[in-house]
């Protein structure tokens, strides 16, 4: 028989080597592929190029270098390569799409927001996975599949974080918001969009749970914090992080709602009206929530708590429903 | 509807079920094919198995039924071919535990489908009920846990019921037998076209919603004038439903109207 | 010319989709319901709001969080204790009609006929003995064992257990209607996958369909209730004896559902990546069960339709322990040749060669894994006093005796403890797999869900051997 000591030995040994194996990803770069990462950068040239248009700036060779986190050489060959191929235009310092190159990154982002929206809604990808995975698929998916998904997706206008998606024929759709971090104390406003990137914000973002479509009220807003209110909760937030948030203020005869809070914010023996279900819940999930009767205007209340607290059992329409809690913060009532 | 079978069949009971006769699976040359559709955990599997004679499992849970039964029986002359399904909600929803009790609604193209539903909530199974009644008119409302509602103080206006619904009703209690043989008979009724329905249809939309429902609705009666539910078909394709779209653009829908013509 | 009517009608949707923007289904949904609520207005008559004042006493015991997870466990520890006492005395009585009664009869009856020596052993020794213990073994727990169960489903009771435990599930990356698949599986794995179809995210059903096998089967049972009475009971006074080996047996299911709970947990973070979806579990209202009709109908549903297919497994598989003792090649048996190639491998595990050969003997039911160990530990120590032949299955009259067989092969407490450990985590039956292969349509989950539980298990008895023999 084996020495029990030389066996766990072995056993150990050998585990260290899987585990030390994978993580160092050594296969994975072994096989990537020259000609597509080739493509990548070039889309991804075009698409910072056109942010950068759209936001009314214009864009220089260190701007991109440094947006896009390549050396400088290797950037010039690319740029050089796109001008011989009609895609950009340069003068002096300053690098500017084509028509062509302007249609060329439409599509790209087209598919790139397509893409998020379809993970939105047909899967349940947490969202802080969309944006890295849509960069990858960005590059992989012709046209005529680009266009099937938006049938399948049935004609999405907006993104999940309320980018509006350009049409097929490359029109997009003006949008009218302001950053968050811009408005005076006492103001209100919906949320319209959620920038995703830099990466680190929109992580920050992603944490305080804040939902495109929220109303909200601007308590104080300085230099160095914005507060404010949202669905039942007081949130402060830097301006930097605020100003990655973008908003359409409320009109003088636009209904506010301050009373309307998370399901999350019900206790036990409290009654409430349903009235509506945050757009932050989507596809399969909010026609369940649907079906089953979480519709506006139906009265809710909590009948157990459960031994954990999550999930917790709901009494509507004479039917227990349990539901998870991260669910109940997508559902919007009105205390009675 | 004519007024001797709203009533029912109370004192032809026992003749009723003298003539019922339990055909487990066989049902290999069936006159008609009836469908159980139903929220969940509403006694679709017990109606089944009490029809038929066969042990579909039950459970008081929702989603016991996964996968589709068949099971037969006859009755008078004819022969029925019965579909168990597995709970749904909602025709509405593209989930896949779903899936399949929502493809046979709306493409198995059963004979007469009987709904049934929980009398002590009948609210919330009235969602599904009136979306089936969109898709067909050859319905019957099994308003089945009747014992349940009564012993929880709840009671049904079943005429009421069957005339805003436009279907008949058939109030049962299928684990103990009650109310069985109408079913049976009704079932019949509408299948013979003795009872004829005139199922209720969504009228609460918005304006906007419904405009959009009636331009397209338009269209597809035009296109296909003999299409059985085309506002149907109207509302799940402004809802985006993939089926519905593969269906038309593959040409199902030809067959449906040939279908309902022959 | 339809084609392009089609065509039409689907460009006519996709404008007016986006004319009247993206809350189509949410209107249409609240128009539906809205109609609803008029017409339930209209006819229903209500006395008060409905009177569901006992299930929510009920349900604010069953569901608190004080008493909720203690009950949970009560009830399995009665429900198991139950099946397990109560399955003894039948089972003693079925083994020794059909076993020492009737085997003889048949032997006799055989060869006043006067058939061939070969066919004799084969159909009788072979087929018929290996029936007979399926039937002997596996027939009193589940006909204990299921009624119960379906009484407490007819009840009501499982969404609650779903209830308290999603916490768990969704921590672990998995669904809560989990929960009622994993205990449809401690009836039958296969019924359990099927039974995965309620949840709906592909991601976390594949995850429900994978760690199916970690709940103990009603084939694997007896083998536990056997080992632990041999082994764990016998290290306490006779008369904790009944109530520390049921303990073991739960300890092993428990450990199953942490395993399962560890593995979906995996999974989900290798795998089968993803965000847990949501869950939205409707409880319904309790319901008396008709006692009777449900004892009646469970018994012969459900316990008997389980038994016919062990029985349809059972009889090849009789067959082949016949033939694996019967056909010689040198000087030993082919069953002697794989125990001895197997041994090795089977020390390192603290299990043998013999217990190796019985589980791939066993694929195709797991239900006949002990008589192949006892039939193949007899004929390979040629213990002729005590068996009735080569390759021929038999039930000793008592565990005592079973164990003292046993013993003499040389098994001890530790070949026990991970004979129960490896009877958990091993390969799903033959049955399973075909059932995963047939709700995934792939072979590459097919063959994970029935790979990673076997590599479990030997990991799991590789380290407690290794571990118990350092400390010993
Ligand atoms: N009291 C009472 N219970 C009933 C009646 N009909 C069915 N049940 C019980 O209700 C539960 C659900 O019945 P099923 O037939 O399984 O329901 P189902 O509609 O097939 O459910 P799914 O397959 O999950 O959709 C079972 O426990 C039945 O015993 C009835 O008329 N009265
Ligand atoms: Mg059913």
């Amino acid at each position: 028989m084996v020495n029990p000591e030389i066996a766990l030995a072995i056993f150990f040994c050998s585990l260290a080597v899987l585990f030390l194996g994978h993580k160092l990803k050594i296969w994975s770069t072994l096989f990537s592929n020259r000609e597509q990462a080739r493509k990548a950068l070039i889309e991804d040239v075009l698409k910072q190029l056109f942010h950068v248009e759209y936001s009314g700036r214009s864009a220089g060779l260190n701007d991109m270098a440094g947006a896009l986190e390549i050396v400088d050489n290797k950037l010039v060959e690319i740029i050089e390569s796109m001008t011989l191929g009609n895609l950009i235009e340069s003068s002096r310092n300053i690098i500017q799409l084509t028509p062509a190159g302007r249609d060329y990154a439409l599509k790209i982002i087209r598919v790139h927001r397509l893409w998020e929206k379809y993970l939105s809604e047909k899967t349940g990808i947490h969202k802080s996975e969309w944006h890295d995975r849509a960069e990858l698929k960005e590059h992989t998916l012709t046209s005529e599949q680009a266009e099937e998904l938006y049938q399948e997706l049935g004609s999405p206008r907006y993104d999940p974080l309320g980018n509006p998606i350009p049409t097929e024929s490359g029109e997009l759709i003006y949008t009218n918001w302001k950053p968050l971090s811009s408005l005076n104390s006492g103001t209100r406003a919906t949320i319209l969009h959620i920038e995703d990137e830099p990466e680190v914000i929109y992580q920050r973002i992603i944490t305080k749970n804040l939902h495109v479509g929220s109303q909200l009220r601007i308590i104080e807003s300085s230099e160095h914090q914005i507060e404010f209110y949202c669905e039942g909760n007081v949130y402060k937030l830097s301006p930097i992080v605020a100003s990655n948030i973008n908003v359409k203020e409320l009109k003088k005869e636009d209904s506010f709602e301050e009373s309307h809070v998370r399901l999350t914010a019900l206790n036990n023996g409290e009654n409430a009206n349903i009235v509506g279900i945050s757009s932050e819940c989507r596809g399969v999930n909010r026609r369940r929530l649907l079906d089953l009767g979480f519709i506006k205007g139906t009265p809710i209340k909590i009948e157990y708590p459960g031994p954990m607290k999550n999930p917790k059992a709901y009494l509507i329409k004479n039917t227990l429903i349990a539901l998870r809690n991260d669910q109940a913060e997508l559902i919007l009532i009105e205390k009675e | 509807m004519s007024e001797d079978i709203t009533k029912g069949c109370d004192t032809c009971l026992f003749y009723n079920s003298a003539q019922l006769k339990k055909l487990g699976v066989n049902v290999d040359n069936a006159d008609h094919v009836v469908a159980l559709a139903g929220n969940p955990n509403t006694g679709k599997s017990t109606v089944f198995n009490v029809l038929t004679g066969l042990k579909q499992h039950t459970g008081n849970w929702p989603g016991k039924t996964v996968t589709r039964a068949e099971g037969g029986y006859s009755y008078g002359d004819k022969q029925y071919k019965l579909i168990d399904l597995p709970g749904t909600y909602s025709l509405l929803s593209t989930s896949e535990d779903e899936e399949v009790a929502r493809n046979f609604i709306l493409f198995g193209q059963p004979d007469v489908t009987v709904i049934v539903v929980d009398a002590s909530r009948l609210e919330r199974n009235l969602n599904l009920v009136l979306q089936v009644l969109e898709i067909t008119d050859r319905a019957v409302l099994c308003l089945n846990l009747m014992d349940e509602a009564r012993r929880h103080g709840i009671e049904i206006d079943e005429r009421t019921l069957s005339k805003d619904l436009g279907i008949p009703v058939v109030p049962t209690s299928a684990r103990n037998n009650e109310g069985i043989p109408k079913l049976i008979q009704t079932i019949q009724d509408v299948a013979s076209g003795k009872i004829i329905c005139k199922p209720h249809r969504i009228k609460s939309l918005p304006k906007a919603i419904s405009k959009a429902v009636d331009k397209l609705n338009t269209q597809i009666r035009n296109a296909y004038p003999d299409l059985p539910n085309s506002r149907w078909v109207a509302m799940r394709l402004l809802d985006g439903d993939q089926d519905v779209m593969r269906a038309l653009t593959e040409g199902e829908f030809q067959s449906l109207e040939y279908s309902e013509q022959g | 010319m339809s084609k392009d009517k089609s065509k039409d009608i689907l460009e006519k949707a996709s404008s007016l989709r986006w004319e009247v923007g993206d809350n189509f289904h949410d209107k249409l949904t609240e128009g539906i319901y809205a109609d609803a609520a008029n017409i339930s207005q209209r006819v229903e008559i209500k006395e008060g709001q409905g009177d569901y004042s006992f299930d929510r006493k009920l349900d604010r015991i069953l569901t608190s969080r004080g008493f909720g997870f203690p009950i949970m466990f009560l009830i399995l520890s009665v429900v198991l204790w139950l099946t397990i006492q109560g399955a003894n005395y039948p089972s003693g009585m079925l083994a020794t009609l059909l076993l020492e009664n009737i085997h003889p009869l048949l032997k006799q009856g055989v060869a006043s006929i006067g058939m061939i020596w070969w066919l004799d052993g084969f159909l009788i020794d072979g087929v018929y003995l290996a029936l007979a213990w399926v039937i002997a073994v596996m027939l009193p727990p589940m006909a204990i064992f299921f009624p119960l169960f379906t009484l407490l489903e007819d009840f009501g009771y499982l969404p609650r257990v779903a209830f308290n435990m999603d916490s768990m599930f969704r921590k672990s990356g998995a669904h809560g209607k989990q929960a009622l698949t994993m205990t449809m599986g401690w009836g039958c794995n296969a019924a359990g996958v099927v039974a995965t179809r309620i949840i709906d995210s592909p991601r976390e059903r594949l995850i429900a369909i994978i760690t199916n096998n970690f709940s103990l089967c009603n084939g694997r049972w007896p083998t536990q209730i056997l080992i632990a009475t041999i082994f764990i009971g016998a290290l306490v006074p006779s008369g904790w004896a009944g109530l520390t080996s049921t303990a073991a047996v739960i300890g092993i299911a428990l450990l199953g559902v942490v395993l399962m709970f560890f593995s979906s947990w995996m999974l989900s973070r290798t795998v089968l990546k993803g965000e847990v979806s949501t869950f939205a579990l409707e409880l319904p209202p309790y319901r008396p069960p008709r006692f009777w009709k449900t004892i009646y109908t469970s018994l012969i549903d459900r316990t008997l339709i389980v038994l016919w297919r062990a029985m349809l497994f059972a009889a090849p598989a009789g067959a082949v322990i016949w033939l694996v003792s019967n056909i010689h090649v040198s000087d030993g048996s082919l069953a002697n040749w794989s125990i001895e190639y197997l041994d090795g491998f089977g020390l390192l595990l603290g299990l043998n060669g013999v217990i190796l050969l019985a589980y791939i003997v066993a694929i195709p039911a797991n239900e006949i894994v002990i008589p192949t160990i006892l039939m193949l530990t007899v004929a390979n120590l040629n213990m002729m006093g005590l068996g009735a032949g080569e390759g021929v299955m038999f039930e000793l009259d008592s565990s005592l005796e079973t164990g003292n067989i046993l013993k003499a092969g040389g098994w001890t407490l530790l070949t026990g403890v991970n004979l129960m450990l490896f009877s958990l985590l091993h390969n799903p039956c033959s049955t399973t797999i075909y059932t995963i292969y047939r709700e995934t349509k792939s072979w590459k989950w097919t063959a994970l869900a029935s790979i990673m539980p076997l590599i479990l298990g030997f990991v799991v008895t590789f380290l407690v051997a290794q571990f118990w023999r350092l400390l010993r």
